[in-house]
């Protein structure tokens, strides 16, 4: 970050995600909050994970992000008999070459969609660990590059629901955010009552991104000035959730590093090359409540998500952000 | 919570487009009532330290309890809830079998006072409970100044109202961030978030963030105000005796600790000698008036018994009858060009006989009071102990070593001329005929003659008496506080005389009595203080208890008058030659701490005592002119200035005389506009802003974004382009800065802009540009 940007590529940036923004928000309505984070996960280079009940448009907020892009898209639906093999591919033996062919599976692709992530058994998420951190897939002691820009949009169901199968701590670290979509509000449900027809396989949206723009966003995101306050304040939230008694555990170092990236993006996303401590506490939420477990036992799950993010609301709160 | 009401700040600003200031969020409002709370109670609960009602234990477990819950607010959960089931029967329970037990109510109910902080103290209260907080509080610290009557009452008062009020403001504050919903109340089971989350210094820095200086120093100056006003009033309305006015100190019976009564076995001054406390002390008017070593007198005691000394049914009657009077007039005729005044402050529970240094012309109390005059033993009784601070003044002391007493030579000459002697007390033995014999023995030892009617005979003086058996004494006892007195059959006092033992001065006092006695002269003991200290620093006699003393007089039949005895003392001759007056004062000087803080105690009475409006008239009178004459000088002081300007302007203005002022106008101009510029480098040498070295870019720019966040709704243009340059110097890469100079003047123009527009108020607000502003929250 010795150098800054150029003007002109700010502009670039932003004109790019102008137009991503604008055509999500055809099918996406009076979500704007959503899109800009899911940008922002875009734009560092990170997995989203989007908890909500069926029914609010979850998949197809992670379809028409493939879509309004120019990548390749796969879409995994998990289920409880899904295997690794399903989503990682596997090694066949080809009776014309008389030898193991690696027949790709979905996860090669630029947006990967895991639909209902949590109705997989651990093993076949786990499957995911890998290809989440390294972008690689190894079968047989060989290692499989997939995709760059490479993105994995989960979604899955809150945790309490029948048939499923919470995801292990160590994978939801390796999501950059987690979401809420929330009901939309009564005059944009109105709307999508209105015009809405068919599911989301019929939503026909052009491309406007392509791919090495994507590509050239997350490196410029980057490039994207922290100053040594702003640097600090992180590094203040993160250890106040290390002595914040009611967490089990604080946040990882991953965590700290991820929050910078974020704040990075978001800046980008707003058309900045420098973070505001407000890109910083805007970001704390989505980014570290996934990250972070009560040490006590709470009635249910979404018992524990509501301390939780009191919690991280009111270290927030008590952290004066660089003047 | 908190979260609610930055959403109701936040919805607050979209309505007004303006931001409010940085607020304590519920939490932290919570925390800072339970801070307020405890101090409270433990200020009220200390002030036990000057109240003798025996709440010492419960003052420390108290102490102990409700300080560990205020330094740490998830203790009340520790408390099992039973003890909050149970607490107030219990309570009330100590409190009726104490007062059964005691019969005392007042103590009683302090200390109940003292068991209900403590309940509050160790839980979570809700307002209800906050308020009572302050009523138990304030209960406690209005008895303690009622019964004290001291300096501290005023300071602790003073503190305790001023954390009152603010407790006040934040229980209201608490009220209205609630929404009026009150919070399900808590006994056992978890912590409030509010209090599992407490961390006081994190709760300071916030309030150093929130606090709005100019409130809090107009509240600071409103407080000052009215306790100044206070203290004019207190000077200028008519005194009353606030401790007496009040009926509190009746329901406290006092200890007394040591003290001086009409029976003194032996021993029992050397018991008040060992206690340091402070007895007694004496204002004067004038200095040189200080006898060289003045004795204290206070009581007179003729009848002796196996080792114990009583006041007689004989002398009791000449204490004469109860009168009630705020005036007694001694024996002493008024002399002409000697007005000395002393006037007395007497400790609680040391005697009902007042001190005094002889005969008096008057005294004043400052109230009537029930006394007992006896003119010719110059004593004064007071019917019951007082169980506060007692001031009287006195005119016109004789501090002579020489008490006149015409009556008693009266019926000494009677006595001399009925021939067979008539039974005159204060010349009993009150020993047996062994010890008689022993003492005619010693007697005629020390006189170097046959006893009997020596002083009948006039063979020699009461004074030359006195001297020898005190020479006499002084060769074959050495002086102690711990003696020995020998044991076997008969007086005690007659024993310790025939031995060599040491001897406090009880023994010397009585043996002299003794000895005169059996001489024929009448002689009797006095008891009371001897010497003290000056205090140096607020000008005035200390007594202690430590200077407790008893001496003998004995009658001269030549002069008519008792004079004093001590064989403890320097001879009469040495007394003599004592220095008086100042030189007295040098040597007894006290400049020690406990001189320090015995003279605040001075000071204090001094203000609340009156004996007539004079001195009060005198203050006011001081203050009143202090006032016009320091308003007189402002006057003069400008007149002179504005005529000194008028005829500098009427002088010839010359070129030289216009370039001094034209270079003078110019360099007045230089240094506003250096001041300006070159405000960063000023900031630059902050160097006591913390060890921490900042851009002073960075930090202008932070300042002005602070002052500068003008509502991006209002203001399209310059003003939001202006926030945005500011946020670059402030968090963007150096490299990427836009002049900072101009930015800053921009700045300045737009604050200045909208604030002439009234959109900003000047304290400098706003909420954020867009969405990628700041909130007010972050950014203070």
């Amino acid at each position: 970050m010795s150098d800054f940007m150029q003007a002109g590529q700010i502009t670039e940036a932003k004109q790019a995600l102008d137009r991503l923004r604008a055509n999500m928000r055809v099918t996406i309505r009076g979500k704007d909050d959503v899109i800009e984070q899911v940008l922002v996960c875009l734009v560092a280079g990170g997995h989203l994970l989007i908890e909500d009940l069926p029914g609010v448009g979850k998949t197809t907020l992670a379809y028409s992000l493939a879509r309004s892009m120019d990548c390749a898209f796969s879409r995994i639906q998990f289920t409880s008999d899904l295997l690794p093999s399903d989503v990682t591919g596997v090694a066949i033996y080809d009776e014309t070459v008389k030898e193991f062919v690696f027949k790709k599976g979905p996860v090669f692709a630029n947006v990967v969609l895991a639909d209902e992530i949590n109705r997989a058994t651990p093993k076949t998420q786990s499957a995911l660990l890998e290809v989440m951190d390294r972008a690689r897939v190894t079968i047989d002691g060989e290692a499989h590059a997939v995709g760059t820009p490479f993105m994995v949009f989960a979604t899955q169901n809150p945790v309490d629901y029948e048939g499923t199968f919470p995801l292990p701590e160590s994978q939801m670290d390796r999501f950059l955010m987690r979401l809420q979509m929330g009901y939309p509000q009564a005059v944009d449900e109105l709307e999508i009552l209105r015009t809405q027809r068919g599911g989301y396989d019929a939503i026909a949206l052009n491309p406007v991104v392509t791919h090495s723009e994507v590509l050239k966003l997350q490196s410029l995101a980057q490039q994207v000035f922290v100053e040594e306050s702003v640097l600090e304040f992180v590094l203040k939230i993160v250890a106040a959730t290390r002595t914040e008694a009611e967490f089990r555990a604080g946040v990882s170092v991953r965590g700290g590093l991820a929050l910078r990236t974020a704040a990075q993006a978001r800046a980008l996303v707003l058309g900045r090359d420098f973070v505001l401590p407000d890109d910083v506490t805007e970001l704390v939420a989505p980014i570290f409540a996934h990250r972070l477990a009560l040490a006590r036992q709470t009635s249910d799950a979404l018992e524990e998500r509501r301390a939780v993010a009191a919690a991280l609301r009111r270290i927030v709160a008590s952290i004066p952000g660089p003047m | 919570m908190s979260a609610k009401i930055q959403r109701d700040a936040a919805a607050s600003v979209g309505a007004t487009g303006q931001t409010k200031r940085p607020q304590l969020s519920l939490d932290e409002l919570h925390q800072l009532k339970w801070l307020l709370g405890g101090v409270l109670t433990l200020l009220a609960v200390w002030t036990v330290f000057y109240m003798d009602v025996g709440g010492w234990t419960l003052m420390a477990i108290t102490t102990v309890a409700a300080g560990a819950c205020l330094a740490e607010p998830a203790l009340p959960t520790r408390v099992p809830a039973l003890a909050h089931t149970l607490a107030f029967p219990v309570i009330v329970l100590i409190f009726c079998g104490d007062l059964w037990l005691t019969a005392e109510l007042l103590p009683a109910m302090v200390r109940l006072d003292i068991m209900l902080l403590l309940y509050r103290g160790i839980s979570y209260r809700q307002r209800r409970d906050d308020l009572q907080v302050i009523v138990l509080g304030l209960f406690l610290i209005v008895v303690a100044g009622v019964l004290t009557v001291s300096l501290l009452f005023a300071a602790q008062i003073l503190i305790y109202t001023a954390c009152a009020l603010a407790f006040l403001l934040t229980i209201t504050l608490v009220e209205a961030a609630d929404g009026g919903q009150r919070a399900p109340f808590q006994k056992g089971g978890a912590a409030p978030v509010w209090a599992a989350h407490a961390n006081w210094p994190q709760l300071f820095r916030r309030l150093r963030e929130v606090a709005d200086w100019r409130v809090v120093a107009l509240g600071g100056g409103l407080f000052a105000g009215v306790v100044v006003v206070s203290g004019l009033l207190f000077l200028a309305i008519p005194r009353f005796q606030l401790e007496n006015s009040l009926f509190l100190e009746r329901f406290i019976s006092k200890k007394v600790k040591t003290g001086f009564n009409d029976t003194i076995k032996l021993g029992d001054v050397t018991d008040i000698q060992r206690d340091d406390g402070l007895a007694l002390s004496v204002d004067l008017s004038d200095r040189t008036q200080v006898p060289a070593a003045p004795y204290w007198r206070m009581l007179v005691l003729d009848q002796y018994e196996n080792g114990t000394f009583k006041l007689s049914a004989q002398l009791r009657q000449k204490l004469g009858r109860e009168r009630t009077d705020s005036v007694v007039h001694g024996e002493a005729r008024p002399r002409r060009g000697v007005a000395t005044y002393w006037t007395f402050y007497l400790e609680s529970g040391v005697s009902r006989y007042l001190p005094l240094l002889g005969e008096f012309e008057l005294l004043k109390f400052r109230e009537p009071q029930n006394f007992r005059l006896g003119a010719d033993l110059s004593v004064v009784a007071l019917r019951d102990e007082p169980v506060t601070m007692t001031a009287y003044r006195v005119e016109g002391i004789t501090a002579a070593a020489a008490l006149p007493d015409p009556n008693f030579a009266k019926l000494w000459q009677e006595n001399d001329r009925a021939g067979p002697q008539r039974v005159i007390l204060q010349t009993r033995l009150g020993v047996s005929g062994p010890d008689r014999v022993k003492l005619g023995r010693i007697a005629s030892e020390i006189i170097g003659g046959p006893v009997a009617g020596a002083a009948a005979a006039g063979r020699l003086s009461a004074p030359e008496f006195a001297e020898q058996v005190s020479a006499w004494l002084r060769k074959n006892h050495a002086y102690s506080l711990s003696p020995s007195v020998p044991g076997g059959d008969g007086d005690p006092l007659v024993r310790w005389l025939d031995s060599h033992e040491p001897g406090h001065c009880e023994l010397f006092a009585g043996a002299i009595v003794l000895l005169a006695r059996t001489a024929g002269f009448p002689a009797r003991v006095v008891t009371g203080f001897r010497g003290g200290s000056w205090n140096g620093y607020s000008n005035n006699f200390t007594i202690r208890n430590s200077d407790a003393h008893a001496w003998t007089e004995i009658f001269d039949a030549a002069s008519g008058a008792w004079l004093r005895a001590d064989a403890l003392a320097a001879t009469a001759a040495a007394q003599a030659a004592e220095a008086k007056g100042e030189a007295a004062l040098a040597s007894r000087l006290d400049r020690s701490w406990t001189a320090r803080l015995e003279s605040l105690r001075v000071f204090w009475y001094r203000r609340i005592v009156n004996f007539d409006q004079r001195s009060q008239a005198e203050t006011l009178k001081a203050v009143k002119d202090a006032t016009q004459h320091t308003g007189r000088r402002l006057r003069e002081a400008l007149a002179s200035a504005s005529q000194s300007l008028r005829a500098w302007l009427a002088g010839p203005w010359d070129a030289g005389r216009m370039l001094r002022v034209l270079t003078l106008v110019l360099a007045a101009g230089g240094v506003v506009w250096a001041a300006k510029n070159f405000r960063l480098w000023i900031y630059d040498l902050g160097w006591w802003r913390g060890p921490r070295r900042e851009d002073p870019v960075r930090r202008e720019a932070g300042r002005w974004l602070v002052r500068c966040r003008v509502p991006a709704e209002r203001e399209r243009g310059e003003a939001s382009g202006v926030v945005r340059d500011l946020q670059r110097l402030r968090f963007g890469a150096a490299g990427s800065w836009p002049e900072p100079a101009k930015v800053f003047r921009r700045a300045r123009q737009a604050w200045r802009e909208a604030r002439r527009r009234g959109r900003v108020s000047s304290s400098g607000l706003a909420e954020a540009v867009g969405r990628d502003g700041f909130s007010g929250r972050n950014i203070s």
